[in-house]
């Protein structure tokens, strides 16, 4: 979709629809409002062949729904077994070419995500785009066809946190999701960073705007610096210093952010809104003699190409592959993944230059993929994604169906420090009593905004032991069998088994 | 971590952190008024707290008489009071005074939250728990925490039928018995809560003779916070507000019922927790404090430093902390403000180490603030 100038919108809205060449798109943005108010006509259709899998264990086409998409809904089985794992595979690592009118549709009505210059967003309410940012981050993994992409956009939003609660972030996250998560999510891993670094957000978040050295005494401000290192590449043990953090500061003083005054860090006070919040070098506020690195000179006078050589030495780094490497391992094998895929993925992560799809292919590939079935435990956002796909649900993604995140403490864009989400089952354990009653009321249409058509799925997929099948991916076993038929409510208690917390 | 340990069969060690937000810029100088100061009864001929009428401190201060309730608190030395206590913004607006201080300065998440953050991964379902509606912004970020208006909300029920469903909580429990990892712990220590929880007589009397006001939701949230801490489910920290507090007009009829709720409620709970007041703190806060004269219209406008009660959890009470310069026209700030003299910070902190937090995770609750803890337990 095309940006939107949001005084564009804002005047177009209304008298476009009947003049605009672009009335279709108009019509179709209405209609999702429409049907986001009463919640309805997002179903994904039901068509094609529904048959889950007939296996006892998570077999291979089970296993890649499990990981590489926020789970399987009514006929992904299917569709995945009839194509073939790697075509699959394939499928996902090219989401331009999926057609996604249904997403699309969802999100229609949030043009805030589309909405540039940046600085008008600060025409808005403080309190008004990170709800929207929150709705359209649920709404995408539940409805996109872009799975894999979507998941990987949920893992870089973590590794790159950013928490809109801070300061001008709330303005600001809405572009540092679309300019660097989903521009770069399976992209090259040094655009993605360098973009980061000049993401205003991020400038915000962890005070790179204020990272200035105007006079001799004048100390950078060590903040990104360090969490550069420590967080978004090398890791904390990989072997840079304190040194190396005052270095880096060093590189990065000078990028800051136009705001509304200058208030002692920014450019100067600025008319029209539209630049606020734009990146700008400022020289005079650059540190511009010699530095050294991690070990390589940067030699005085690069001004603001410091940047590129530091994002290029960070990212280049070895720890930075083995930082990754573990992290997207833990992601989708264990949370103590075997050494030798860390290793082989390392390494395909440096022999490619941070080519994140050469990255996954090689971890998919790997046989301790293979082997870890079943293993890994949902954190709450992806269970309750997982429950929403796996019922075929309509939801508005606002308040009912956030309430129940905010329960179990994994709201999106709501993890204060910059370390994101916890991606280790520990974290997660005390959320069980909230996941089973969210099933409990997703399965009886108890949750505001949000809405299945129980009869209508079990009645397509064949009765309630094909929707056992269907909801845990597998066949149940004897003693699931026996629960669910004593349970009273066979549904809730798919969603709320052990099984179903898994993936 | 064991899992079972955090819920002892026996009662826990837990301490519990209770934050209660009186909304609206509470009037300290009315909750706590400066009787003994002529320059209080100059600023303030109208709306002045008497002396004759207030419940005596120490030399300086007495309590509003309708925080009568809280007299014994302060006599036994379970409540300590700082006066002068706020936050570094100066905009006067509710808003923006609220949200900084209930984020802990400009930062990201809730300083409650980023306080349970630092403790590890949520030992309990109820580790934190808000008695709203919604969740506060002081506990954004947490691991784990409900906003919740009845205890009730805390059981596996159908809400549509609001009967137990126990078909699926047994075969549910059944399933979870069979699991062989992590998942099996957690599954039967989030039985053993919602076994405590139901246990709980929600009607039962509440202990010592302890009388919430039936028609308070603050008494009743009150209560139930009590019920939860006395039935060991792990309850960590707990959020209530109390709202209402923005006087510039006819002040006393405004406040004057909220005080007698405010004391009431945490003179019930304190007699209702007995022994378990030792180790639970209660903090009461407010956004700023009011204008020092009183407006035209027999109320108080916006001001900057206010008042702040620590009640319980071992701190050594019956004192006025943190320093009274007085009442002199030459101290006021900007428009006739008293000013901040103790960051709510520095009342925080030493209560968030008395509850487990180490000089690390402060920093980590509190980023970019040099904390001088005020000495609340010495």
């Amino acid at each position: 979709m095309n940006t939107t100038s949001r005084r564009e919108f804002l005047i177009t809205g209304a008298s476009a629809l009947a003049l605009s060449g672009a009335i279709f798109q108009s019509v179709q943005g209405w209609l999702g409002d429409l049907q986001q108010y009463t919640g309805r006509n997002l179903q994904r259709p039901l068509s094609g062949p529904l048959t889950p899998s007939a296996s006892a264990q998570i077999d291979p086409a089970a296993h890649a729904l499990n990981r590489w998409t926020f789970g399987p809904g009514p006929g992904d089985y299917a569709r995945v077994a009839a194509m073939g794992t790697d075509a699959f595979l394939e499928e996902q690592l090219a989401p331009e070419k999926i057609d996604d009118g249904l997403c699309d549709r969802a999100i229609a009505r949030f043009s805030e995500c589309w909405w540039e210059p940046l600085g008008e967003a600060y025409e808005e309410d403080a309190e008004y785009l990170p709800p929207v940012l929150r709705r359209v981050a649920i709404l995408r993994p539940v409805y996109s066809r872009r799975q894999l992409f979507e998941v990987m956009c949920e893992f870089w939003s973590d590794h790159f946190n950013i928490d809109p609660g801070k300061g001008d972030c709330r303005y600001t996250k809405i572009a540092d999701d679309r300019d660097v998560i989903r521009a770069h999510a399976l992209g090259n891993f040094r655009e993605m960073v360098r973009a980061s670094a000049l993401s205003p957000a991020m400038l915000w978040y962890l005070d790179g705007r204020a990272n200035v050295k105007r006079t001799a005494s004048e100390k950078p401000n060590e903040n990104y610096a360090r969490e550069l290192m420590e967080l978004h590449t090398l890791g904390v043990h990989g072997g840079y210093t304190q040194h190396d953090v005052m270095e880096v500061a060093r590189c990065l003083t000078g990028w800051t952010i136009l705001a509304k005054k200058d208030d002692g860090f920014s450019g100067k006070l600025l008319s029209p809104l539209k630049d606020r919040a734009r990146v700008v070098f400022r020289k005079d506020a650059h540190d511009n003699a010699a530095k050294q690195v991690l070990g390589q000179s940067i030699p005085a006078g690069l001004g603001e190409d410091d940047l590129d050589r530091v994002v290029e030495i960070v990212t280049s780094h070895s720890s930075t592959a083995r930082f990754i490497a573990t992290k997207l391992c833990v992601r989708f094998i264990s949370d103590e993944p075997p050494p030798a895929a860390i290793d082989a993925v390392a390494l395909a992560f440096a022999d490619s230059q941070g080519d994140i799809k050469a990255t996954l292919r090689t971890l998919f590939a790997r046989p301790e993929f293979h082997a870890s079935t079943g293993m890994k435990f949902k954190r709450p956002f992806h269970y309750v994604v997982s429950a929403l796909r796996a019922t075929n649900a309509e939801t508005d993604a606002d308040r009912g169906l956030l309430s129940y995140l905010e329960k179990m403490g994994q709201v999106p864009f709501r993890y204060p420090t910059p370390d994101g989400y916890p991606a280790r089952a520990q974290h997660w354990h005390a959320t069980l009593l909230w996941r089973w009653k969210f099933a409990l009321a997703l399965a009886n249409n108890r949750i505001k905004g949000t809405h299945i058509a129980r009869q209508e799925i079990i009645a397509r997929l064949g009765g309630d032991h094909a929707l056992a099948a269907t909801v845990l991916n597998r066949q149940p076993n004897t003693e699931e069998s026996d629960a669910l038929g004593k349970s009273g409510d066979n549904l809730a208690l798919l969603l709320a088994s052990p099984t179903f917390q898994r993936c | 971590m064991s899992a079972t340990a955090n819920l002892s069969p026996n009662r826990d060690d837990r301490r519990a952190l209770v934050v209660v937000f009186l909304r609206g810029a509470a009037d300290g100088l009315t909750l706590v008024a400066p009787v003994a100061d002529d320059n209080y009864h100059k600023f303030r001929p109208r709306l002045a707290v008497k002396k004759s009428n207030a419940v005596p401190l120490d030399d300086t201060f007495g309590l509003h008489p309708n925080l009568r309730a809280l007299q014994s608190a302060w006599q036994e030395g379970d409540l300590a009071i700082i006066h002068g206590a706020g936050g570094e913004s100066d905009t006067r607006s509710h808003f923006e005074a609220q949200d900084l201080m209930e984020h802990g300065g400009p930062a990201a998440g809730g300083w409650l939250g980023r306080f349970l953050r630092t403790r590890g991964p949520a030992p309990s379902p109820l580790a934190a728990v808000a008695l709203a509606p919604t969740l506060p912004e002081s506990l954004s970020g947490a691991p784990s925490a409900a906003a919740f208006e009845s205890l009730r909300e805390f059981a596996i029920t159908d809400a549509r039928k609001g009967a137990r469903q126990e078909d699926f909580a047994r075969e549910l429990q059944r399933l979870y018995a069979l699991e062989k990892d992590a998942l099996h712990d957690a599954a039967s220590h989030t039985f053993e809560a919602l076994r405590r929880i139901e246990a709980i007589d929600t009607k039962a009397p509440p202990a010592n003779g302890a009388v919430y006001e039936e028609k308070y939701p603050f008494a009743q949230g009150l209560r139930q916070i009590a019920q939860l801490i006395k039935a060991d489910v792990g309850l960590d920290a707990a959020s209530i507000d109390l709202g209402g507090w923005d006087s510039h007009f006819t002040q006393q009829t405004l406040i004057e019922p909220l005080m007698l709720q405010l004391a009431n409620g945490l003179a019930a709970f304190r007699r209702d927790l007995g022994p378990r007041l030792a180790t639970t703190t209660v903090v009461v806060m407010t956004e700023f404090g009011r204008r020092v004269a009183e407006n035209s219209a027999f109320g108080t406008d916006h001001g900057r430093g206010g008042a702040m009660f620590v009640m319980g959890g071992g701190v050594k009470g019956r004192r006025v902390l943190g320093g009274w310069p007085g009442l002199k026209p030459e101290m006021l700030e900007g428009p006739g403000d008293l000013p901040v003299w103790n960051n709510y910070r520095d009342i925080l902190a030493p209560v968030l180490t008395q509850h487990g937090a180490d000089t690390a995770s402060l920093a980590q609750v509190f980023p970019d603030f040099p904390l001088q803890p005020l000495p609340l337990y010495s």
